[in-house]
């Protein structure tokens, strides 16, 4: 009946030294006990509320013991959190430690420090009806145009133009943030709480007024710091949280960040150690560079076109290193398959033929310098693969060959994602071997010394048997396999009944053809990853 | 029906009944029949009549009949016709509370309790707050000893309905046979019965609100009559006028300087004031600046009646009065187009202490109550300065501020031994009042940082103070249910009103000084005559307690705010709710009218100060009427803050809204 059970009561009672309750007046006593605490509360919760808190306190209680005239509870006012203990034994039973205090222990402490004095700070939460974008303003959802600088003004109207050239005052807070900010870049020693300071710069609002303060930080730091290669990529992360952060308006210094990000892209050497992996920076700032031009290629027309400048001549340019090449290449890639198509496969043959003597292990004594070879020519390989492949999914989907093979070839489609992604990281030590092993057999025979080739394996030999048939070209030197006669009949088949709808296609994207047919003899077999075996047997 | 059965039900009921007598009579009479035949004529025909005596003869106290009988009742409610439904069930909540306390009320605990549980999910949504005081109630007892539980018990809750909604009720009732019912329903409720169409089911809120005994003398009360208007001769009619004259008629320049002699003897006979010549003067300067302006807000704000003064009200210095004209001048218009600026006083490092803020009516100085019992004043003009000063370096500017013990930049006003729940400058801020716990009011003055007077006269924690508009006098409320009004120069309060069945919570002056508000933990805002004490307004409506008050500067409408977040704007005259607006979800603490009434600022425990454009439901409201709609939120902007509820609101006379909280750290 009562929440109150009247085993409480009795435990009340004998608490209090009363030993003789009856069990009836335990019963009797119960709701009433009850009724007296809810009232309690209610004029604890009237307490709470003219105190403007949400939070019951045993303040609250205290001042509803008050109200009724009655003594308060001592022991809880202290405002620390109480600590229940469970009981052992009882699931439901809590009581709270009170221990002894030694008078000693208490007179030796040291006097805590003293409580910080309360004050009152003033910002604008509004002007005119917009919030403007400062720290003390909770995150907005969407920038409005974020006023230049606060003017912490008393009294009277609104502020008349807070668009005058006036003095940039940073305030103090923002001032350490950007000292710490910077120590944290420079230092490179505590990477978790790098990690952190980045989550905050690429989500606090109220930065706003560092962001030419962290431009002319990341230039110079650039410039100066080639040879560095974590602070490089330390500061290239710092770029792209600041890229990141929807409450900065970085537009306006983008002139002044592309250098460095693009500097870290290209430059000869990056790190001065042979340990240093220059490569993963490149590939980091490859897709930083992507995702500013995608952000704001809108507002900035020339802005790609410079870029896209800038690397094709890093590119087509002989007496730069290969490494700048890689970065390039890499940097027209991330910027997605219609500039690689437009700027990279037209400029393929010659480049190719200029990585050739390098990419020679008996020409090239320099063990150094043909690795750096590979590494270029995996990454012109995977750009010309993904320009391929992507270029190929626009082909009408037609229908599917048979009914044994649209399975297969939707496995192929996916399974060449991991494919490109794997290349791509993969150092060329792993993949030249691969790469030779496949041009040498093809067939699916040999086993594959990677787990990604397992279903290009697959796919191949069916490809390579009908290849030459259907293409005029001659076949480098990889001749049609039979794997099995009633497979080749099968293929054969196809290829007739595909007749018509392949010259319909062929004239549609012969544009596509051709440039497979180019990356074909320029690769060899190494492009065919990047093909869809259903877009593959278009061609059969 | 056996004979002997009848016989036994009839032996019971009188014997229940307390016919002792009857039963005794009616036992002997039995014995000399043995059984006999003279008494077993009719009732074994009439089944109607049989079925009447058995429902009497089971014993009345049979708690499970509550139960059947609510339960029945609910399931053919909701199973009625929904567009008869919500009427229908409007009537579930009064029997479901009174099923409730009959239960306790005959001491079937147990019963009642589960009787309460099983059925209390069905109103929490509207009456959570009445289910949570109910709850307690177990005992007999507790139900005389409930002010709550007693006036719902004493009263009857009047609810409107439609005929058709009635009819259906009855014939269920009576086909039924569920007396008991019946008997609730005819005790505690009075029908108002109308005709035609039953009413949308949101539209009728006071329809669902349980309050006291006093649903017919609020309607009784709300009759009398109320002069709303602004003060003649007031500030700003004086700044209008001048305006108005000087642009009408260059010519007449003589004429409005007459105008403006009358002006000031009247004025000057009302008070007491000499020297008028001087006002004049500023005046005409003050008209060719403003003509512009002035005419403006006269085209816009329709004029409001003006009355005369009930109190005698103070004289104000002219310095202040240039300084409030000054002001008037310079206001930026509002609207739901141009939005104020908000400048934001946050409290750091309160400790959780802070139980109230007050901002003077310039902004210049801000008063925090805590719950230490110490009041502390903030000079915001010299801290500006002093920061500044700090910002560049390590400076000792702020020297003169700093107090006896160390750098300070506060004014610590120490007097108070309970917790300090409200603080109020007056208008020219050279005076703070301040309300305690210790059920003292405190009257400090700004210049002499120093304890003038105390006021004691209420004799439970004094929750809220207001100086009146015009200073000189000041409101208070309290937990033993009064208000009180009291001028500064006595330690005895002038007025009490009493008449709230719970605490006063909150109070607030009409402009005009004639009438004050205040809200209460009975969920009713009631507006008092100062003159004579008298409650002339009763608004209900509110679903929990009412927290914040605000009065628009055209004496017209009033706001108020409770703990749910509701907000509700009123007419003064006809008590009625002009509409809700819905968009806090936490308590609203404070509420602020713009200069020219066009907006109202709200700030709430839910960290956020809201704007609502009150212009337009002010003028919507009869268009709205006519064609029902049910969009009437005009909320303008939120605008949220960094977890800082909104302790105190203020728009100053030029229009800038300050705003005032305690920065808390968020929860987990």
């Amino acid at each position: 009946m009562s929440i109150v059970p009247k085993e409480t009561i009795e435990v009340i009672a004998q608490s209090i030294g009363i030993t003789n309750l009856s069990p009836e007046a335990a019963l009797m006593l119960a709701p009433d006990v009850e009724y007296r605490v809810r009232e309690i509360m209610q004029e604890a919760i009237k307490c709470m509320r003219h105190s403007k808190r949400t939070t019951l306190t045993a303040s609250d209680v205290d001042g509803a013991l008050n109200l009724r005239n009655l003594e308060p509870i001592y022991g809880f006012g202290s405002g620390g959190p109480i600590r229940f203990r469970k009981a052992i034994g009882h699931r439901d039973l809590f009581y709270t430690d009170d221990r002894e205090v030694d008078f000693k222990d208490v007179i030796e402490a040291p006097l805590p420090k003293a409580p910080l004095d309360t004050e009152i700070v003033c910002h604008w939460l509004a002007i005119e009806g917009v919030q403007p974008a400062i720290p003390e303003n909770a995150p907005l959802e969407v920038i409005r145009a974020p006023a230049e600088n606060q003017i912490y003004q008393q009294k009277d109207g609104p502020l008349i133009d807070i668009r005058l050239p006036v003095k940039h005052v940073l305030s103090k807070e923002l001032q350490l943030y950007f000292q710490k900010i910077a120590e944290l870049t420079l230092s490179k020693s505590n990477p978790s709480l790098f990690k952190e300071a980045l989550v905050s710069l690429a989500s606090d609002s109220g930065l706003h007024p560092l962001v030419p303060y962290f431009t002319n930080f990341i230039a110079d730091e650039v410039s100066r710091g080639l040879n560095d290669f974590l602070l490089l990529f330390n500061l290239m992360h710092v770029v792209r949280s600041l890229l990141q952060n929807p409450h900065i308006h970085i537009e306006p210094y983008l002139h002044q960040l592309m250098p460095s990000v693009v500097t870290c892209l290209v430059s000869r050497k990056l790190g001065n150690r042979f340990a240093d992996n220059h490569w993963d920076l490149r590939d980091f700032t490859a897709n930083l560079v992507a995702l500013i031009c995608k952000r704001f290629g809108n507002t900035y027309i020339t802005l790609q076109s410079r870029l896209t400048k800038t690397l094709v001549n890093a590119l087509l340019d002989p007496k730069k290193a290969l490494t700048q090449h890689y970065g390039a290449i890499q940097g027209l890639a991330a910027l997605g398959h219609n500039v690689v198509r437009l700027l990279v496969l037209s400029n393929l043959e010659p480049y190719l033929s200029l990585l050739e003597p390098e990419l020679d292990a008996e020409k090239q004594k320099n063990q150094m310098k043909s690795y750096e070879a590979w590494r270029v020519y995996g990454a012109i390989l995977r750009a010309a693969g993904l320009c391929i492949h992507d270029r190929l999914k626009i082909f009408p989907t037609l229908p599917s060959p048979s009914p044994s093979f649209p399975s297969k070839g939707k496995g192929k489609v996916i399974s060449t994602e991991p494919n490109k992604r794997k290349l791509g990281v993969d150092s060329s030590e792993n993949r030249s071997p691969h790469k030779r092993l496949i041009a040498t057999d093809g067939s699916d025979g040999g086993p594959s010394p990677m787990q990604v080739d397992r279903p290009t394996g697959d796919a191949n030999p069916p490809q390579n048997s009908v290849r030459p048939s259907s293409s005029e070209q001659a076949s480098d030197g990889n001749a049609p396999e039979s794997r099995n006669a009633k497979e080749k009949d099968d293929s054969k088949g196809r290829a007739i009944t595909r007749k018509a709808i392949l010259d319909q296609i062929w004239k549609d994207d012969l544009d596509s053809g051709r440039l497979l047919v180019k990356l074909h003899q320029l690769y060899g077999d190494r492009i065919l990853p990047f093909i869809p075996s259903t877009e593959m047997s278009l061609f059969l | 029906m056996d004979p002997e059965q009848v016989d036994e039900f009839v032996m019971g009921y009188l014997k229940k009944k307390g016919f002792n007598n009857a039963a005794k009579q009616l036992q002997e009479a039995l014995h000399h029949n043995n059984g006999g035949t003279f008494n077993s004529t009719d009732y074994h025909n009439d089944p109607e009549l049989t079925k009447l005596i058995r429902s009497f003869s089971q014993s009345e106290n049979d708690p499970t009949r509550y139960r059947d009988g609510y339960s029945k009742l609910r399931s053919w409610a909701y199973n009625s016709l929904d567009l008869y439904k919500h009427e229908l069930l409007r009537v579930m909540y009064p029997v479901f509370i009174h099923c409730y306390m009959d239960l306790v009320g005959k001491g079937h605990t147990r019963e009642a309790r589960a009787f309460f549980n099983s059925f209390r999910k069905d109103h929490e949504m509207i009456h959570l707050r009445d289910l949570q005081k109910l709850e307690g109630v177990l005992v007999p007892s507790h139900l005389e000893e409930m002010e709550f539980a007693r006036s719902l018990r004493q009263s009857k809750v009047n609810i409107k309905i439609c005929q058709y909604s009635y009819d259906l009720l009855l014939q269920y009732l009576h086909r039924t046979e569920s007396t008991l019912m019946l008997g609730i329903i005819n005790e505690h409720i009075n029908f108002q019965v109308y005709s035609g169409q039953p009413n949308s089911s949101s539209d009728d809120i006071d329809a669902v609100t349980i309050v006291g005994s006093f649903q017919e003398t609020a309607d009784h009360i709300n009759q009398k009559e109320i002069q709303w208007g602004l003060l003649e001769d007031s500030l700003e009619d004086r700044l209008e006028k001048t305006g108005s004259l000087l642009s009408d008629s260059e010519k007449g320049q003589g004429e409005s300087k007459d105008g403006d002699v009358d002006d000031s003897k009247k004025r000057s006979n009302e008070i007491g004031k000499q020297g008028s010549s001087l006002k004049k003067l500023k005046k005409d300067k003050a008209g060719n600046a403003t003509a512009k302006v002035a005419r403006q807000e006269t085209s816009i704000v329709s004029p409001a009646p003006r009355v005369k003064p009930e109190l005698a009200l103070p004289v104000m210095s002219t310095d202040v009065e240039e300084s409030i004209l000054e002001d008037l001048r310079n206001r930026v218009q509002l609207s739901s187009v141009a939005m104020p600026s908000v400048s934001f006083y946050t409290f750091v490092n309160t400790h959780n202490g802070l139980n109230c803020a007050s901002i003077s009516h310039d902004g210049s100085l801000v008063a925090g109550g805590f719950s230490d019992s110490s009041i502390k004043v903030w000079d915001m003009a010299k801290i500006g300065q002093a920061g500044s000063g700090a910002l560049q370096g390590e400076s000792d500017t702020n020297d003169q501020n700093v107090g006896p013990n160390g750098r300070r930049n506060y004014t610590l006003l120490l007097g108070h031994s309970g917790p300090v729940y409200s603080a109020t400058f007056s208008p020219p801020g050279d005076f703070v009042l301040s309300s305690s716990a210790d059920t003292t009011i405190r009257l400090w003055s700004t210049q002499l940082n120093a304890n003038l007077v105390c006021y004691k006269g209420h004799n439970y924690p004094v929750w809220d103070v207001q100086f009146s508009p015009f200073g000189h006098y000041f409101a208070s409320c309290s937990h033993d249910r009064t208000a009180r009004i009291w001028s500064m120069d006595r330690v005895q309060p002038l007025r009490i009103m009493a008449g709230h069945l719970s605490d006063v919570d909150c109070v607030q002056w009409h402009p005009n000084c004639n009438y004050i508000a205040t809200g209460s933990s009975d969920k009713t805002v009631r507006l008092w005559d100062v003159q004579t004490g008298e409650c002339v307004r009763i608004f209900i409506g509110h679903r929990s307690m009412v927290l914040s008050l605000a009065m628009s500067p055209d004496g017209r409408y009033m706001a108020s705010g409770d703990e749910d977040g509701t907000i509700m704007m009123w007419d003064l005259s006809t008590a009625r709710c002009i509409t809700p607006l819905m968009g806090h979800n936490s308590c609203v603490w404070s509420l602020s009218y713009s200069g020219e009434g066009s907006l109202l600022a709200s700030g709430s425990a839910d960290c956020t100060v809201k704007l609502w454009d009150v212009t337009s439901s002010t003028k919507l409201t009869k268009a709205e009427e006519k064609n029902g709609n049910s969009n009437r939120l005009r909320s303008l902007r939120t605008f949220p803050t960094k977890s800082t509820p909104v302790h105190a609101l203020r728009f100053s006379r030029r229009n800038l809204l300050f705003a005032a909280g305690a920065l808390s750290k968020p929860a987990s």
